[in-house]
């Protein structure tokens, strides 16, 4: 189990686009990815369960992952989250 | 089309007389167009559009007949001297015989209809339109789900028959299968079956299946407006596919966009209550202007406004 701790960094937070990009990324790997965000905890694998966190920009969220190839789901999770998803950033 | 063709469409629709024998049957129709032959008649011959069909109205006979005999024989070989491809007297007027004469001179066929002479020009253009409209043959299903036309394509043997076969048990209708003919009408597609294959259906192992006759004539419809297309895709496809629903996909089709939906196919997916659902979103993103996917997108970024609070910066 490897878990990590980053802020949401583009204004709008996770919505439906973002949320999207982060599901698609974390249906990649075989271990399960979940994402809190201090309060709920989701799995990262449902676009529904990514939006109901409702993390706005600024927000602090911590990503986990636990499986096989661990280390690069949090990785490639991790990085599709610090490019802000292409959006304007804070 | 020629001159023949034309008369076995729409001659008895149209009342249509020869008085010319077959004289000039064989000429091509290049054009969907009618043409007045009045201007040319007094003499103005520029621009005189001899292609198309010539329909003689009232004004054009009573010029005719209130013209000495010189004077309508030239009149006529104003127009007669350009290769006029028809005409059409109109109304079931008395044609004058120098008409008939340069006609045949001219050896291009002469007919008279009974009808006026505006509603004769709108049902031969409506129909003449519909010979000349752009048209291209579809690999797929048509399927009129709640009066939206559905286009289901896919590769061969991924089950469009079978998801549409499901719609038709549940009361949707047919228009054909396998091979579907659409035609562009102004800013709309229009869809038909081959007269042929018919309301066939051909599923795998069960060979082919007269849809009306298993269903009743309910089951069927003859023509529909193409409103959607539905492709069917592997299910390896599905990781590169948009999951926010946001992205809106078109394809097009003689020139015109139509809204597509790309459903991947996996087991225990049901795709007739799939396709179903995707015909009812595009009738209500036509009603509402925007999607489901938008609505709820909304309602999302209005609370990650609130929650981001007074201490972000505007």
């Amino acid at each position: 189990m490897k878990t990590r701790t980053l802020t949401v960094p583009n204004k709008l937070g996770i919505h439906a686009r973002p949320a999207a990009l982060i599901v698609r990324k974390a249906s990649e790997y075989r271990s399960e990815v979940f994402i809190s965000n201090g309060v709920d905890e989701v799995n990262a694998k449902s676009i529904m369960g990514v939006m109901t966190l409702a993390a706005a920009g600024g927000t602090k969220i911590s990503i986990s992952t636990d499986g096989p190839d661990e280390d690069s789901a949090l990785e490639g999770v991790c990085a599709v989250i610090d490019t802000g998803f292409g959006e304007e950033m804070l | 089309m020629n001159i023949e063709d034309l008369v076995g469409h729409i001659g008895e629709r149209l009342g249509l007389q020869c008085l010319s024998g077959r004289l000039g049957f064989d000429r091509l129709l290049t054009s969907p167009d009618v043409s007045r032959p009045g201007l040319c008649l007094t003499g103005y011959t520029h621009k005189f559009l001899s292609h198309r069909i010539q329909i003689f109205g009232e004004t054009e006979i009573t010029m005719l007949s209130e013209m000495n005999p010189g004077k309508r024989n030239k009149a006529l070989s104003n127009v007669f001297s350009f290769p006029v491809i028809c005409s059409i007297v109109a109304k079931g007027l008395e044609v004058p015989s120098e008409l008939l004469d340069a006609s045949v001179k001219a050896g291009a066929a002469l007919f008279r209809s009974p009808r006026d002479t505006t509603p004769l020009i709108n049902d031969l253009t409506a129909f003449l339109n519909e010979v000349f409209a752009p048209r291209e043959v579809l690999h797929g299903t048509l399927v009129d789900v709640f009066g939206e036309g559905v286009l289901c394509v896919g590769r061969s043997a991924i089950g469009k028959s079978e998801a549409v076969l499901g719609l038709v048990e549940r009361g949707h209708r047919l228009i054909a299968d396998d091979t579907v003919s659409v035609r562009r009408n102004g800013d709309t597609l229009l869809g038909s079956g081959d007269p042929v294959i018919g309301y066939h259906m051909e599923l795998r192992g069960l060979g082919f299946v007269n849809v009306p006759e298993l269903f009743g004539v309910g089951a069927v419809k003859e023509r529909q407006q193409l409103d959607l297309v539905v492709r069917l895709v592997d299910a390896d496809r599905m990781g590169e596919m948009d999951r926010s629903g946001l992205e809106t996909l078109t394809t097009e089709i003689l020139g015109l966009s139509v809204p597509l939906v790309e459903i991947p196919v996996l087991p225990g997916r049901n795709l007739t209550v799939l396709l179903e659902v995707a015909a009812m979103l595009n009738i209500r993103r036509k009603n509402t202007g925007s999607t489901s996917s938008e609505q709820l997108n909304q309602t999302l970024l209005e609370k990650l406004q609130q929650r981001r609070g007074p201490d972000y910066p505007p």
